[in-house]
């Protein structure tokens, strides 16, 4: 074999090699993609209210009680391995963003919205995915989970209920329907927030929202 | 006295129907919009009643301090009619009719007394536009005989001056608070204080009812739920490790990849083809 032709297999394999690389990068850097997302939009659908009840409902026009809400405070996704402790958290009121804590081992309960104790509506909880601070956030792998995982959610009253996943879906922030996934009547069902998508470096943002929904089992 | 109430009711009739026919005026709502949610608000003391809505009894024995509704009505004229309970319509203590309801509104009806103790019933326009993530609407109505008085959330007036049969209102953070009523610019304690649980994404909607003379002073409270509002978003990262898509480099590989195959190929034909 003269040189030449030494010369030029080394230049194919190289080009292979780099090739496969870049599949493989091309592979393993896919977006989490969606899956279930009819079943997501049909569990916020409201059941259609009774047509004209026959007798008008007559309340006595006490002031209102504190409601009884369940906050769930810990969080079971064995899949994932998430063991992660949740606080109860609002808004940022100079954002008017959710106030996912800021210790990423930590994740967020929406505590205006129902609680694990709802016959209706999302239990929302948020957490990072990361932070350049604190590396990898209790939800870096959330985008892994997929259709029949389960999710185990316990409330502040020991009682730990399990979920299973039925949807995972990633939306761009600016397109992401936000009212759904913190609907306060549709199906009861817990909805998992996260980041993810591709990367801004310079402006420290990913540009979508991972969302995975989970019903009672 | 619970005669001269039901006298002072019959005497109310006509500016009821006065104050049905304003609605109208200041609730032109979307015109697809035809269905109206009505709620009825009993704040009369000691003058429980059946009410009629076209003749038709749609209330049986409606006791002061309770809310009825909503009732879904269709946009149009009804007559109402209050009779003491069990007695026939024929025999009304208050009547209106024709009382104007338009369409796509959210209305209290309000039945209770004047600032000089008459009863009346106003008609009053629910504020049922979105609150804000983390806040909650809090509705406050004059409808008791007393002067004008302030309302305080832990001591300090929030609501100054309000007068019968008016409201004053305002988006404040969820959560609770401890309100009173006060005579009007004074610390003297005319309701309260109770301790207010507003939720987030309702409104809570309080009246203020009965006499200071007869020391019948109450509240009445009425919440609609279902007005909040998502968060503006969820930021939740900014590390960047768990970006997806590929970076610039991933290019520069796929591009030198291409090339070193190209090279390589065209390299070994010319190479075959010179030795030949």
């Amino acid at each position: 074999m003269t040189v030449r032709n030494r010369g030029a297999l080394a230049a194919l394999a190289a080009g292979v090699a780099a090739l496969t690389v870049a599949g493989l990068v091309a592979c393993a850097n896919q977006p989490a993609g969606t899956v279930g997302a009819e079943e997501a939009s049909t569990l916020a659908s409201a059941p259609p209210t009774a047509a004209s009840a026959p007798s008008v409902p007559v309340t006595a026009g006490e002031l209102p009680a504190g409601p009884k809400i369940i906050p769930p405070v810990r969080l079971l996704i064995p899949e994932i391995g998430v063991t992660a402790t949740v606080n109860a958290v609002g808004i940022n009121e100079r954002t008017n963003d959710f106030e996912v804590p800021p210790s990423v081992d930590q994740i967020g309960w929406y505590r205006y919205g129902p609680g694990l104790e709802a016959d209706a509506g999302s239990v929302v909880i948020a957490g990072h995915v990361d932070s350049a601070k604190q590396g990898k956030g209790a939800f870096f792998r959330l985008r892994e989970l997929d259709q029949g995982d389960t999710v185990t959610a316990t409330g502040s009253d020991g009682e730990a209920r399990r979920y299973r996943v039925v949807a995972r879906e990633e939306y761009v922030k600016t397109k992401i329907p936000l009212d759904r996934y913190f609907a306060r009547d549709g199906k009861p069902r817990l909805t998992l927030i996260t980041c993810g998508g591709p990367f801004d470096a310079k402006a420290r943002k990913y540009r979508d929202n991972i969302v995975v929904t989970a019903v009672p089992v | 006295m619970q005669l001269s109430y039901f006298r002072r009711v019959a005497a109310g009739g006509a500016v009821a129907a006065l104050a049905f026919a304003g609605v109208g005026a200041f609730t032109a709502g979307p015109a697809y919009a035809a269905t109206s949610k009505v709620s009825v608000v009993h704040g009369i003391p000691d003058t429980p009643v059946d009410v009629y809505v076209n003749g038709k009894k749609t209330l049986d024995n409606f006791k002061p301090g309770d809310v009825a509704g909503p009732l879904n009505l269709e946009e149009g004229d009804y007559d109402i009619a209050l009779t003491k309970p069990g007695e026939p319509i024929g025999s009304a203590i208050l009547k209106v009719d024709n009382a104007a309801v338009p369409g796509g509104a959210n209305i209290s009806i309000a039945a209770h007394l004047d600032a000089a103790g008459q009863p009346k019933i106003t008609p009053f326009v629910n504020d049922v536009s979105k609150v804000d993530a983390g806040k909650a609407r809090l509705i406050v109505r004059h409808t008791a005989a007393a002067p004008a008085v302030d309302v305080r959330a832990g001591g300090t007036p929030v609501f100054e001056d309000l007068t019968n049969p008016n409201e004053a209102k305002g988006d404040v953070d969820a959560g609770n608070v401890k309100a009173d009523v006060v005579l009007a610019g004074t610390d003297t304690v005319a309701i309260g204080p109770a301790d207010l649980n507003l939720k987030e994404g309702t409104a809570t909607i309080v009246y203020a009812i009965g006499s200071a003379e007869g020391k019948t002073l109450d509240v009445v409270a009425q919440t609609i739920t279902g007005l909040h509002s998502a968060p503006g978003g969820v930021p939740s990262g900014d590390g960047g490790q768990a970006g997806t898509g590929v970076d610039t480099w991933w290019y520069v590989l796929t591009g030198a990849g291409v090339l070193l195959l190209l090279g390589g190929g065209v390299r070994m034909a010319t190479a075959r083809t010179g030795r030949k």
